[in-house]
């Protein structure tokens, strides 16, 4: 149970896909105009992301070691695929707004990073709970950017008006320029968070960018750690 | 050797399963799929061209088998009786295929409007043919003779989008040919 709730509970925080992991940003940045976007995306994200780390998991002992990455890719192609039909039958307005950028989830290296890093070494629980956890944390990302970016950019909030009549809609924010900066102040945002963290507790300040292992979480081997 | 074996089994195994599933999915799917592009994509297109109607003229859709090809005609019914029909043409434009939804009267004489329903075209420049100024002329224009004034018509093109204008004037008049093979089944088929 203890393991359980941390495979889950990493995704969330510790390894967060976009902003701590950095990871899966082409769709981070593209498909977050508003928050709503944000959230369909993710959930899309999540749905494909539990059932291909459950499917690679159960198949972890039956797929030969040198053929495993385009076994991973197709079974992550046709979960995205499945999710595309469904979304077109039953959310037509949100497949027009999302575009391209949902086959383009096949791609996304949270889905194959996961199934290589996690789903192919680990019983079939906890991958689905790998998958329910980092999606999750990628949905949260995903709407909180696309919160902000709406927020300011339309003054709007999940299509309800927020601001008042003075407010002047602060375009720049829902155009692609806007997601970077958006993106940067977030993650210089949690940057001097941790730090803040580290330094009650005693510990050094991280300076600079850090992309030793211990940071990644991608792989079971964490030379730093 | 077995090692290959195996390997091409596994992997024709998780393709054919693959194949299997999707072939269901898309089956179980395809119809709500098809409602729903109908709804979404010329449903709207619909609403501009057509002001007075009570009918759904997605619902109430038919198709017409011409040596072209079918085409999907929308009806307009007020009260049960037809007042207009739309269908979809496409016209070339600078970034790809224009769709136009062109709507007629009953009896073909002149143009009810037309709607935008796909399109790629230049923000800004070609993609403001789906603004109402430039869609509202073709609105009660009679079906003969449509171009754009700098060839003798009454149309104005919009500025520095030529080619999306002329696109758009080139599917309604593909439309209007496609009307004329359609005129005499119509009456018959929604009754009025």
């Amino acid at each position: 149970m203890n393991r359980l709730w941390k495979e889950f509970s990493k995704g969330l925080w510790n390894d967060l896909p976009p902003f701590k992991l950095v990871l899966g940003l082409c769709p981070v940045l593209a498909v977050t105009k508003t928050a709503y976007n944000g959230l369909g995306m993710g959930m899309a994200v999540i749905f494909v992301l539990a059932l291909s780390n459950l499917l690679v998991s159960l198949l972890r002992k039956l797929i030969p070691a040198k053929v495993r990455i385009a076994c991973f890719i197709v079974v992550a192609a046709s979960l995205v695929v499945c999710v595309e039909l469904l979304m077109q039958a039953y959310a037509y307005p949100l497949y027009q707004q999302l575009g391209i950028f949902v086959p383009l989830i096949v791609v996304n290296c949270i889905i194959l990073g996961r199934a290589e890093a996690f789903a192919s070494k680990n019983p079939a629980y906890l991958a689905v709970a790998d998958g329910i956890g980092m999606g999750m944390g990628f949905t949260i990302s995903l709407t909180l950017l696309g919160s902000i970016r709406e927020i300011f950019g339309y003054g709007t909030w999940f299509g309800l008006e927020i601001m008042g009549d003075w407010f002047e809609p602060f375009t720049f924010m829902v155009e692609a320029p806007g997601a970077f900066v958006c993106l940067g102040l977030i993650l210089a945002g949690m940057n001097t968070l941790t730090n803040w963290q580290r330094k009650n507790k005693g510990l050094e300040a991280i300076q600079g960018p850090v992309h030793d292992c211990k940071t990644c979480g991608m792989c079971t081997s964490k030379p730093g750690a | 050797m077995r090692e290959m074996l195996k390997m091409i089994l596994v992997l024709s195994m998780i393709c054919g399963l693959s194949g299997l599933t999707l072939a269901t999915v898309r089956q179980a799917t395809s119809e709500r799929i098809e409602e729903q592009i109908m709804t979404f994509v010329q449903g709207p297109s619909l609403e501009q061209i057509f002001s007075d109607y009570d009918n759904n003229p997605v619902k109430d859709r038919k198709t017409f088998v011409l040596p072209n090809g079918p085409v999907t005609v929308f009806p307009a019914m007020k009260n049960g009786k037809l007042s207009g029909v739309a269908f979809e043409t496409f016209g070339k434009g600078y970034g790809g295929n224009i769709g136009v939804m062109v709507g007629f009267s009953t009896d073909g004489s002149r143009l009810e409007g037309i709607g935008i329903t796909t399109l790629k075209e230049t923000p800004g420049l070609g993609a403001r043919i789906v603004e109402p100024e430039f869609r509202d002329q073709f609105k009660n224009l009679p079906t003969i003779n449509i171009a754009l004034k700098k060839e003798g018509g009454q149309i104005s093109a919009i500025s520095g989008a030529t080619i999306s204008s002329t696109g758009t004037v080139a599917a309604v008049n593909d439309a209007v040919k496609i009307f004329q093979q359609i005129k005499d089944q119509i009456p018959s088929e929604w009754g009025s």
